[in-house]
């Protein structure tokens, strides 16, 4: 990997648009040693310039994928896969050195309860210009310049007094753009938002997606957008997976699975986001709970709470089949 | 507390101070030899027999030293302890109907105490009061009275707020009633823990007062003055402050461990002291493994 | 002696690591408290003097003091106006670095204090700095790989040099290091100013048997704020920006986890001066406890009280050392006031 300048990357050194920034195949979590998988084949692709989004409620393992992405899982955590691959490189095997040089430059994340994510005794300018003299080698004026274009490219005004604020002194959503800013310093190829608007009030919410939509089209960056809220990630992604306990249930092109889910549980998903076709008259809450990772069910792991459900679910496990245009689902009610 | 008291380690510290303070009070009927008895045909001599623990540098027998040196170094650091209960739980229980002014100078008093390193109050004390350890040991109770001050009164300062104690009150229960129902049973168990603390200290303090040759003439036997007799002979005797070091550790060892188990079995800790200025918590400054209240400076 | 109770982890705070806890809102009332506590401790220090019965004329002559001769010195040193007086212009004049003369030899307690005082000072110091290298350097290892075997034996050294009292640490450095090991002297001093090479000689064992318990705390606090800072999202946000451990661990991490450590450095120092009295007996220092054991024996008031109201001041100053970094490492307190006016969102 070159050494990333921040500002002027040649545009060849971009990823076309198109060309796969993010790989990802039968990636698999564990949680503490011996344990059952939390994620089981997990399989996507993000594009260059696409906006891929992840689904589910807490406990559906979207975090764990979120985090093995990222290179940061939480101690006791082991993640494998057959490929786990941004912009061309392989993430499976990338020493410290390797992710330190990835992560503030082709790799940026931006998470839920964006203070906490920034050091309370340093101004925000300081941590914003930080990876630009580490990654980039900026002088420092260099690097404040830099930081302040950075912090009003994402849409905050009085950019220069921001610079010199410290964390606990701006509001949530000013400090989630802070992050962005922070995020897309290094130019990344992959932008990884999760729940990044979750603790953020509806406006604020609306304008920070808007933000990613914008940053996304200049840049040609992919997003991976990972939410609980369907509502979020529908109106802001190009193509949707949903998991439950720790599987892909349904992954298809966002548009079409919201119109038309095809596993009950995208449905029900849609319906508690106030979304989907049976919006009016089911009632919005999916009964039941996910079950627990160490007890994996032989068939659907959803039929419990299933209103489709029939005997044939809990036989043998249901795989994730693809249907005539390209949609993958893993329900038997279609087939 | 009684609960503390049935758990292994406990066990183990009460039994270690039941022996220590056994041999205070036997002490010297106890030893085999004349603790002041010199034997010039055996100086320095290692553990042998006669001689448990060796001689020291006039033939006089370790052993017997040790045992007739426990008495006056536990009696005075029970002395001390005894001033600072004294001077620091009752002030500690009145102090919570203090108005806010004298409040403040009352623990602004506290900080000042907190501030005099014992040892070196000890000495001034000794300076101007008479070489005895008596007034040494009066000397570190004053300066020890601030811990009880401080636990007392913040225990004391939650419960005023409490409102089983309102309800008593309401219920007619005089304020003298309330006071030992209530507020003892609250106040006594972080009272015996710091008790057990400063008496740790206490014994730290008259040991190295002894050490320098503080409160005692020179023949009588002390744990501090055998460190300091030790010293001059280490060339020969590389192990001999050892034996002193090793009971002074055991006893402080086993007073810490008693108190660390009485605090245990407390469910929660008492409430620090809102105090004058007392801020919003701050996580980041709000240490996660504190010191405690009861620290030596000796 | 220093701290000598084996800390147990995670309970009560300190008042003293409250009160720092309670992050000073600013210098002034950080100041206004100091000055309170140090008025009182004169009143302490002077009532010391005033409660005794020792007079300079029994200092000096003994026995052989005639009531002639008491009246005419107690006249001369100024003890028989009243109390109120003799305490106001001995405290303006104390303040002024005046502490009053001698009773025994005459000589102004203020120079005695000040050829004793830098002796304590550098060794202090020294053993500050001690504290502060090998208890971070133990901290910070342990808490790098919190639940390894270093982590563990970082901890459990730090309990048992809790344990241990300077004097013990003193004798046993004596007994391994000057009579086993013949590496440095059992004794003695040479001032820093007149050649550092052999006062580093010689205040290196004092230092090393003062820091240990020091080190001790702060090795102990650090690995614990360590682990609790590392665990922290802004610990995970700096990782994610690219930065390598190293820098996350010493730009970030250590900045925002040193706050209570700084503060157990701060409680360390009367620690350190307590400390002093014995371990200047034992390495044989010419240092301000020696002075105050020797004004004991005399029982020359004026020295004690001198010794000991310094020794107050040079805590206080400490304290205040230690409130002004914290004050330092909180911008939120410094900063608060700004607060009101931030800069909105697009």
């Amino acid at each position: 990997m070159t050494t990333a300048s921040v500002s002027d990357r040649p545009l060849s050194d971009r990823p076309a648009p198109g060309s796969p920034v993010l790989e990802v195949e039968n990636l698999r979590v564990s949680v503490g040693r011996g344990a059952a998988e939390a994620v089981r084949e997990v399989s996507f692709t993000v594009l260059a310039g696409q906006s891929v989004g992840l689904v589910g409620e807490s406990g559906s393992g979207k975090t764990l994928t979120c985090r093995a992405v990222l290179g940061l899982p939480a101690p006791g955590v082991e993640a494998a896969a057959d490929t786990l691959a941004l912009a061309g490189t392989d993430l499976l095997g990338l020493d410290g050195r390797g992710w330190q040089r990835l992560r503030g430059t082709r790799l940026g994340a931006v998470f839920q309860d964006p203070g906490s994510f920034l050091n309370p005794s340093l101004t925000v300018g300081r941590q914003l210009a930080e990876p630009l003299r580490v990654h980039g080698g900026l002088s420092r004026p260099d690097a404040r310049r830099r930081a302040v274009e950075l912090l009003d490219s994402v849409g905050l005004r009085d950019p220069e007094t921001v610079h010199d604020r410290y964390p606990h002194e701006l509001s949530g959503g000013m400090l989630q753009r802070v992050l962005i800013a922070i995020a897309v310093s290094g130019d990344p190829a992959l932008l990884v938002a999760d729940e990044a608007t979750t603790a953020l009030d509806t406006v604020v919410q609306a304008e920070v997606l808007d933000l990613l939509a914008r940053l996304r089209e200049e840049r040609g960056l992919g997003l991976l957008l990972v939410s609980h809220d369907l509502a979020v990630v529908a109106d802001a992604t190009d193509r949707l997976l949903v998991l439950y306990a720790g599987e892909v249930v349904e992954d298809g092109p966002t548009a079409s699975v919201v119109a038309a889910p095809a596993h009950p549980y995208t449905e029900a998903l849609l319906a508690v986001a106030g979304l989907g076709p049976g919006t009016r008259t089911r009632f919005p809450v999916i009964p039941g709970r996910p079950p627990a990772p160490a007890t994996p069910a032989p068939g659907c792991r959803f039929a419990p709470r299933c209103a489709y459900a029939t005997p044939d679910c809990t036989l043998a496990p249901i795989p994730l089949t693809t249907g005539p245009d390209g949609r993958k689902v893993r329900c038997l009610k279609g087939s | 507390m009684s609960a503390a008291l049935r758990r292994p380690v406990a066990r183990v510290a009460l039994a270690v101070l039941a022996a220590v303070l056994l041999l205070a009070v036997l002490g010297g009927r106890l030893a085999p030899l004349d603790p002041l008895a010199q034997d010039t045909a055996h100086l320095l001599r290692g553990p042998g027999a006669g001689h448990p623990l060796g001689t020291d540098y006039l033939g006089r027998d370790v052993l017997s030293r040790l045992l007739a040196g426990t008495g006056p170094s536990v009696a005075a650091a029970a002395e001390a302890v005894g001033t600072a209960l004294l001077l620091g739980v009752l002030p500690g229980l009145a102090s919570v109907r203090f108005s806010a002014p004298l409040s403040w100078v009352a623990l602004r008093a506290v900080d000042a105490l907190m501030t005099l390193p014992f040892t070196l109050f000890a000495i001034a004390a000794v300076g101007v009061l008479g070489n005895g350890l008596h007034q040494a040991m009066l000397a570190l109770g004053v300066l020890l009275a601030p811990l009880f001050f401080r636990v007392t009164r913040a225990a004391a300062l939650g419960l005023d707020r409490a409102q089983y104690v309102e309800a008593a009150e309401l219920m007619g229960a005089g304020r003298f009633t309330v006071l030992r129902t209530h507020v003892w049973r609250k106040v006594l168990p972080t009272v015996a823990v710091t008790t057990a603390h400063a008496l740790a200290t206490a014994l730290l303090t008259v040991a190295s007062l002894t050490f320098l040759g503080i409160g005692v003439q020179p023949p009588a036997p002390t744990w501090g003055g055998m460190l300091a007799s030790d010293l001059g002979f280490l060339a020969q005797q590389p192990w001999a402050p050892a034996v002193p070091t090793a009971l002074i550790m055991l006893t402080v060892g086993a007073l810490n461990l008693l108190a660390d188990a009485l605090r245990d079995a407390e469910p929660a800790a008492p409430a620090p002291d809102p105090g004058p200025a007392a801020a919003a918590p701050d996580p980041l400054r709000e240490p996660e493994e504190a010191r405690d209240d009861h620290r030596v400076r000796v | 002696m220093s701290a000598a109770l084996p800390v147990p982890a995670g309970r009560t705070a300190g008042w003293l690591l409250r009160r720092a806890a309670r992050a000073p809102r600013s210098l002034g009332r950080v100041l206004a408290s100091a000055v309170t506590v140090f008025l009182l401790s004169s009143v302490l220090t002077f009532g010391l003097g005033a409660v005794s019965d020792a007079n300079p004329a029994a200092a000096v002559l003994g026995e052989t003091a005639t009531p002639a001769d008491i009246v005419r010195l107690n006249h001369e040193f100024g003890l028989d106006r009243p109390l109120w007086a003799q305490f106001g212009s001995w405290l303006g004049h104390a303040v002024q670095g005046d502490l009053g003369r001698s009773w025994f030899t005459t000589l102004p307690v203020g120079d005695s204090i000040a050829a004793a005082l830098p002796v304590d000072l550098s060794i202090a110091g020294l053993a500050l700095l001690l504290a502060v290298l090998l208890g971070s350097a133990a901290g910070i290892a342990a808490a790098l790989r919190p639940g390894s075997r270093l982590d563990r034996a970082v901890t459990a050294l730090c309990t048992l040099l809790g344990t241990l009292p300077a004097f013990v640490v003193a004798i046993g450095l004596i007994t391994l290091v000057s009579v086993q090991l013949q590496l440095l002297p059992s004794g003695g001093y040479v001032p820093l100013g007149q050649d550092p090479v052999q006062w580093l000689r010689f205040a290196l064992l004092p230092a090393l048997a003062l820091s240990l318990d020091a080190a001790a705390g702060i090795a102990r606090q650090l690995r614990t704020s360590l682990v609790g800072a590392l665990r922290e999202n802004w610990a995970t946000g700096a990782t994610m920006r690219g930065l390598s451990r190293r820098r996350v661990l010493f730009g970030h991490v250590l900045r925002n986890a040193a706050g209570p450590a700084v503060t157990v450095l701060g409680m360390s120092v009367p620690m350190l001066i307590g400390g002093a009295v014995v371990t200047e007996r034992i390495f044989n220092l010419p240092g301000i406890a020696q002075l105050s054991l020797r004004a004991a024996e005399q029982h020359d008031v004026p020295v004690i009280q001198g010794t000991l109201l310094v020794t107050v001041a040079v805590v206080l100053v400490a304290n205040l050392a230690v409130d002004a970094g914290l004050l330092a490492l909180n911008p939120a307190a410094r900063r608060g006031a700004r607060r009101s006016a931030p800069a909105g969102a697009r």
